[in-house]
């Protein structure tokens, strides 16, 4: 595989953690343009653990996710209650002042005899774990790909359970959701740790790899992207972010006609899939009738 | 004391820009229940082509004409693409979609223009005014003046006409208004126009006191115009000018009291709390109800 390709990979899973951590609220009824925070915590927590503290990779990122979790549920204690786009601008202020306040963020130490740490908006040099440890760039994609396919696993099967199935009530109608004993402001909560640890979990992967972070990179366009891959994809299943991400990442960041011009395709193409399919490609309906055309293919081979 | 008086009028001035990007948003907001994150994006479209005929030696009211025209066709190609082609249930999706449309516009400005910064005339050539201790900048008072006329030219609008008879009904229940034999597709054609028309002339007094404009401008306008809106209230039309008057004032007085990189962090700050405690906004309690049935299904 070449280095391009490897690079390409690499960053759709990294950018798919975004995407399925937008999804999660999504599902639940709430549209978040803030998950670049949850992203840059994370990047920058584990950052801090792995080059300043000398953790292992492992329990540096851990630490960086679970303190993406742990601000994403402080965050939805306050907004539980607010809807629609006050819940989204919500969201967005927040994330605005984490990125501000990594960009007050200077904190360096020795190590080694090099200075290492956040530096304000010159960012975060020297996250060197993955070179230091001599792990590959295909190890580290299998990496990637090993967590995305964890999370991904565990999103369907939680999917099936009776809180996939309460989640997915809150996001259709919150009052009867409530009328019929699902504990809303609980599983709103529940549902914004999550989408915060399953961001984190990428953020944490990304200042790994790209060893160099600064606040600039975790702007809105960051999080509002991570949204609409899972627009584009469709909200019918965890599959549906992932499909946006590899269309747009994929496909039109590799197809070199477009250099130059990626935005202005990729922005018509989206309205006008948007016209035509408000809610994704893969949206409940066409997933519903997949999963009842394998199933009946299933019936007719036995 | 008078340090403090000044960041109050320096702030009202500064928030009167604010007050106008408000305005658009909270019109597109009130009638549409949309949210068009492309309408900083359109307003920078706009000031761009009025740099181009300023830059080949075109006259002041042709930049000023240039200007507003551009940001009424930016701002129509973002309503009849994101708003009017999409599906009435679909408030989110309509929202995504003007986000796309904000790539595509902005890659379409740098595209033509390359540079990080362009040039851009100076509309008033005026000494500043001195009332005691306090000063007046000339640019800031054209601006609030101009603000002023508008405000009222608004109100007239609204409250004095038939299309804004039909407008306010379309704000009150779409589905009734269309009964009453209200075309909603003029309607939100004739808002889209208003809102370019406002969001121009913001970016024209903008531009014009900074003399400059760059690519940015269009997140910039979003994010300014967008706070105010949701500081004064969504879909309030007084709501989104006391908003835009407030974020001035506290972001000059944070910048002058802790330092200017607390001036965005203040403005978010400030956000945040209200959306938590008082979602509504200072004006607009009602609009509450009516947002959430909007953004019920996404």
């Amino acid at each position: 595989m070449s280095d391009y390709l490897i690079g390409v990979l690499s960053n759709i899973g990294m950018i798919a953690f975004l995407a399925l951590s937008a999804y999660v609220l999504l599902v639940t009824g709430s549209i978040s343009f803030g998950q670049q925070a949850y992203f840059a915590i994370s990047a920058y927590g584990s950052g801090i653990a792995t080059a300043m503290w000398g953790w292992p990779l492992w329990l540096g990122m851990l630490w960086g996710a679970a303190l993406a979790g742990l601000a994403a549920a402080l965050v939805a204690v306050p907004t539980a209650r607010l809807h629609g786009l006050y819940f989204a601008v919500a969201t967005l202020a927040f994330a605005e002042m984490v990125r501000l306040l990594l960009q007050m963020l200077t904190w360096q130490i020795d190590v080694d005899g090099t200075l290492i740490g956040p530096m304000g908006s010159e960012g975060f040099r020297e996250i060197r774990y993955i070179y230091a440890h001599d792990i590959s760039a295909v190890q580290f994609m299998l990496l990637i790909y090993g967590l995305l396919g964890l999370v991904v696993g565990g999103l369907t099967l939680m999917e099936r359970t009776r809180l996939g199935l309460a989640l997915r009530m809150i996001g259709e109608d919150e009052i009867p959701a409530e009328a019929l004993g699902v504990n809303v402001a609980a599983c709103k909560i529940f549902a914004a740790a999550l989408s915060g640890i399953i961001a984190g979990i990428g953020g944490a992967l990304y200042a790994h790899l790209i060893t160099y972070i600064e606040p600039a990179l975790f702007n809105v366009m960051l999080g509002v992207h991570g949204l609409a891959y899972g627009l584009i994809g469709g909200l019918g299943t965890a599959v549906g972010p992932l499909l946006g991400v590899v269309l747009d990442i994929g496909f039109l960041e590799s197809v070199r006609a477009f250099a130059g011009y990626r935005m202005i395709v990729f922005g018509g193409l989206v309205a006008l899939l948007l016209i035509v399919r408000p809610r994704g490609l893969l949206d409940e309906v066409t997933v519903h009738r997949i999963v009842r055309r394998l199933i009946r293919s299933d019936h007719v081979a036995h | 004391m008078v340090d403090f008086l000044q960041n109050i009028v320096d702030g009202v001035m500064v928030g009167s820009g604010y007050a106008l990007l408000g305005l658009g948003f909270t019109l597109i907001f009130g009638v549409m229940r949309r949210l068009n994150l492309s309408y900083g994006p359109s307003v920078m479209v706009g000031i761009f082509v009025g740099t181009w005929f300023h830059l080949r030696g075109a006259g002041l009211l042709a930049v000023i004409a240039a200007t507003l025209a551009g940001t009424v066709l930016a701002n129509v190609y973002v309503d009849r693409l994101c708003f009017w082609a999409v599906r009435q249930r679909s408030a989110i999706t309509a929202v995504v979609s003007s986000f796309v449309i904000w790539m595509q516009l902005e890659e379409a400005v740098i595209l033509v223009f390359p540079d990080r910064t362009y040039p851009f005339p100076r509309l008033t050539a005026l000494e500043p005014i001195e009332l005691g201790p306090i000063f007046f900048r000339a640019e800031y008072v054209t601006m609030f003046a101009c603000v002023a006329l508008l405000l009222a030219g608004v109100w007239l609008l609204v409250y004095r006409t038939r299309f804004g008879l039909a407008l306010r009904a379309v704000a009150q229940d779409p589905v009734a208004a269309r009964y009453m034999g209200i075309p909603l597709d003029w309607i939100g054609l004739g808002v889209a126009v208003m809102a370019a028309l406002i969001g121009g002339l913001a970016g024209l007094l903008i531009a014009g006191t900074d003399q400059l404009v760059i690519p940015k401008f269009g997140l910039w306008a979003t994010y300014k115009g967008l706070i105010a809106m949701m500081l004064g209230g969504m879909g309030s039309i007084p709501g989104a000018v006391c908003g835009g008057l407030l974020l001035g004032v506290a972001e000059i007085q944070f910048v002058w009291y802790l330092g200017a990189q607390f001036r965005d962090l203040a403005a978010y700050f400030l956000l945040f709390t209200f959306l938590v405690l008082r979602p509504g906004g200072l004006l607009g309690q009602a609009i509450v109800r009516r947002e959430l049935a909007a953004f019920r299904r996404i």
